[in-house]
């Protein structure tokens, strides 16, 4: 039974969904360790969400009713929004894997094996990793879940209840992970094939840069009682809410029906795309196999782009070689677009927290509006910034910097570091910019255009701070984690953070509708700014590019003796 | 011939006087002494030798024997514990990064980064050279079609068999037209076409003056290709030879004598009890 070749096959396709691509055999099984071993902290801390509920529901069970149906919705909507989020992470970060592709076109197609075995063991396998994610998270919940149930008795039936919710949460859970599926069915179907590589990329990283920017938005969910009973105009717009709907109308409450109806529909149609994607491809296998990008004929701006390339090649070949491994290379992609959308996630939380939105806006004072909109790009910056830089830093097939070590000089180590430098500055000052400029705009109006000046300008700082010191070409240089003694490293962090946030915040709330001031500090950052910019060019031609990581070589006494 | 800053010189070396194959009279690559030691380990054990233009050495030895130090300390990923490389008076102990611009290297395993495409890693190789930009561009279009990469040329290696990658690997070793060629294994995984190919190649880059450096097990490429054999045993050399010199069959060819200097024990009986264990089975 167990060699049967459906099910040998099914559980290769299985064990290679936990093989993101870029792990060794032995990083597979010690990741397949740690995501069992994550189950287990999930369950804990579904414990610990079901402590942190307790004092609440003891007192919701004791109080009148009305007021217990009403928070029980939004914390529903909270216990349905965790699994989906888990579920659809899963799922986008083996996006690769979801369909049959030309790998395996090429190798089971020569084999005794027919399309059905191949395209069923691909299902099978999709299917129970999506069943392991959703029983996962699931079970970690069950304890927060029954604890909602307390009151139930009050409105009705526990095991109606309780069968409502399971429905409810399971069907979200399914939608979140055939709504990813669909989309990639969609591309493999649809992409033009010698795009598919690079569409595909881009798609992995926008659904990580959405789910990391929803969990600030889920962590509140169970605070939005008053938007469920004042149906608020953004519920049908919240998947999580739709499923509450589902439960809602499931126990007979018609008034929300439209909701329930709308997470019916959302829910067939993810499966009837995902499945048809499946069907499609079952029909024409050979779409899987990729065409060659056409070697497109070079404009003009192509010409000048060389042209200028020629006086920096060294420069160019870098910016590249990291633009396509980001795009490529599912562990940086996910490191970078994680940690800028968990800074972005940080500093959303925050500008939905503060008050003062819909109120006349008052520049003059200590609107907390104004405040947390000048402090947000500068959080974001100072949070986005060390993270790319650590992104950078984590190799990619160390065997391979041979051609980069073979092809190391003097002029090329200032050119990586400018490139290395440029790149941190587009994603870790130039996006946090283009993302809050704007609301900053909507929010100041014309005023802003100086203070994001300036903001710039800190970012710049901050970038030539960080890299300081950076003497490597990205994704090249062994790297050792935890090189310095943590504490130490989070407590100056800390303390940075907390100066340069606040100190920034201060500077530019004083600099907000007073051009010479603005002048001021430009003059003061752009000087620092450029004076250690100047230093880098100066400095980093005479060090030769680091290869292999090192400990630090100062040791830090602890000084026991008295002397 | 003055060459341009980050490009070999076209015919910078070898010249007239290696031309049609022609074996130059001075040494260009001159290895001294080297040794290797990792930690308490003697990987390479004062190992000298001399390449002259227009010559194809042969690098033969068990696993284990320092072929591979030996390689990585010819193209300067690794510095030698002790001894000295200099290649065109260009010592790589003074000026490493002039000594490695000559050399165009092809490793035994195809490492290279495979989330590029072919053409994506030869622009890449070819910047790091800081070669021009057109001259690049078209040498790049060239190469993947003459090795028959076109077609594949454009989209990610990770889909590409092991002798895709190494003709990749030998594209981008010529891209820049060293004056040394450092191949560890380049047989290895090409089909009979692209080994033809590949020997034909190197037959005539030698007859254009530029020097060889050839590590592989295969004694029947030696004999074809090579003009010279270094046999290295234990780190240490054991025997170097013209390869004219050996006999085709007998007691003094070079598989005969690799077996002789390298003390290869007797693997008859070795084979007969493999044969009798799936017999047995």
């Amino acid at each position: 039974m167990r060699d049967r070749p459906d099910i040998v096959l099914t559980r290769h396709f299985f064990t290679s969904l936990f093989d993101a691509g870029f792990l060794s055999d032995e990083g597979a099984e010690s990741l397949k360790r740690a995501l069992l071993g994550s189950l287990a902290v999930a369950i804990a801390a579904g414990l610990l969400l079901a402590r942190v509920f307790r004092v609440k529901y003891l007192m919701l069970s004791a109080g009148p009713v009305d007021n217990y149906a009403r928070e029980l919705l939004a914390d529903h909507a909270f216990l349905i929004a965790v699994p989906m989020w888990f579920v659809a992470g899963a799922v986008a970060l083996v996006g690769h894997s979801l369909f049959p592709d030309e790998r395996d076109f090429r190798i089971l197609m020569a084999e005794p094996l027919s399309r059905l075995t191949i395209f069923a063991a691909k299902l099978a396998s999709l299917l129970l990793f999506v069943g392991l994610f959703i029983a996962g998270t699931h079970v970690a919940l069950l304890p927060l879940a029954a604890l909602t149930m307390v009151g139930a008795a009050k409105t009705g039936s526990i095991l109606t209840a309780a069968m409502a919710l399971a429905v409810s949460s399971l069907s979200a859970s399914l939608f979140a992970a055939f709504a990813v599926v669909a989309v990639h069915g969609l591309l493999v179907l649809f992409a033009p094939r010698e795009r598919l590589l690079a569409f595909s990329g881009v798609v992995r990283g926008v659904l990580i840069g959405v789910l990391a920017l929803s969990l600030p938005l889920i962590a509140r969910l169970p605070a939005t009682a008053v938007a469920f009973a004042s149906d608020a105009w953004w519920l049908p717009w919240t998947p999580p809410a739709w499923f509450v709907g589902l439960e809602r109308w499931l126990l007979g409450d018609g008034r929300r029906a439209a909701l329930a109806a709308e997470a019916a529909i959302a829910t067939v149609l993810v499966l009837i795309v995902s499945v048809a994607s499946y069907l499609l491809l079952y029909r024409r296998f050979d779409r899987v196999m990729l065409q060659p990008a056409s070697s497109q004929s070079r404009g003009g701006w192509s010409r000048s782009l060389d042209q200028w390339v020629g006086h920096a090649p060294v420069r160019h070949a870098i910016r590249r070689f990291v633009s396509i491994t980001i795009r490529r290379s599912l562990l940086h992609q996910g490191l970078i677009v994680g940690l800028i959308a968990a800074a972005g996630g940080f500093v959303l939380n925050s500008l939905l927290s503060v008050n003062g939105w819909n109120e006349p806006l008052d520049t003059r004072g200590r609107s907390p509006l104004i405040l947390t909109l000048l402090w947000a790009p500068m959080t974001m910056m100072f949070l986005a910034i060390p993270a790319i830089r650590l992104a950078l830093s984590v190799p990619l097939d160390l065997r391979s910097n041979w051609v980069f070590r073979m092809t190391e000089d003097v002029a090329g180590r200032a050119e990586v570091a400018a490139a290395t430098v440029r790149i941190v500055l587009t994603l870790g000052v130039a996006v946090p910019l283009a993302l809050l400029g704007p609301v900053q705009w909507w929010v100041l109006g014309p005023s802003a255009a100086p203070i994001i000046a300036l903001e710039a300008l800190f970012g710049w700082l901050v970038v030539e701070w960080v890299m300081a010191d950076w003497g490597r070409i990205p994704f090249t240089c062994s790297y050792i984690p935890g090189k310095g003694f943590v504490p130490h490293m989070f407590a100056k962090g800390f303390a940075s953070y907390l100066v340069f946030t606040l100190g920034t915040t201060v500077i530019l709330r004083v600099s907000l509708g007073r051009p010479r001031v603005v002048v001021v500090v430009a003059l003061i950052v752009g000087v620092a700014a450029g004076t250690l910019s100047l230093r880098r060019t100066r400095h980093t031609p005479l060090t030769p590019l680091m290869f292999d990581d090192e400990l630090p070589t100062d040791v830090n006494p602890l000084r026991l003796s008295a002397d | 011939m003055v060459a341009s800053p980050g490009l070999a010189p076209e015919r910078a070396i070898g010249g007239p006087a290696a031309s049609a194959g022609s074996v130059g009279s001075s040494p260009m690559l001159q290895a001294h002494e080297l040794t290797k030691r990792y930690g308490g380990l003697l990987a390479l054990d004062r190992v000298s030798f001399e390449l002259r233009p227009g010559e194809i050495v042969g690098y033969l030895g068990p696993n284990g024997s320092g072929k591979s130090t030996t390689v990585n300390l010819v193209v300067g990923l690794f510095e030698p514990s002790a001894g000295d490389l200099s290649l065109c008076g260009i010592r790589a102990s003074e000026d490493p990064i002039a000594y490695k611009r000559r050399i165009g290297y092809v490793p035994e395993e195809p490492s290279l980064y495979a989330h590029l495409t072919a053409s994506d890693y030869l622009m890449l190789v070819g910047r790091l050279r800081r070669m021009p930009s057109r001259t690049l561009r078209t040498r790049v279009r060239e190469l993947l079609r003459l090795f028959q990469l076109h077609d594949s040329g454009y989209r990610s290696m990770t889909t590409f068999s092991k002798g895709m990658r190494q003709r990749v690997l030998v594209a981008s070793a010529l891209l820049h037209n060293p004056d040394l060629l450092v191949l560890d294994e380049p047989f290895s995984g090409l089909d009979v076409n692209a080994g033809l190919l590949l020997r034909t190649l190197l037959g005539i880059l030698a007859s254009q003056g530029r020097m060889i450096f050839f590590s592989t097990h295969r004694f029947d490429m030696v004999e074809k290709l090579c003009s010279r054999v270094i046999v290295l045993s234990s780190g240490r050399v054991v025997l170097e030879r013209r390869v004219a010199d050996f006999d085709r069959e007998g007691p003094d060819s070079l598989e005969e004598t690799f077996v002789r200097a390298t003390q290869q024990p007797d693997f008859a009986p070795l084979a007969r009890q493999i044969v009798d264990t799936i017999a047995g089975a």
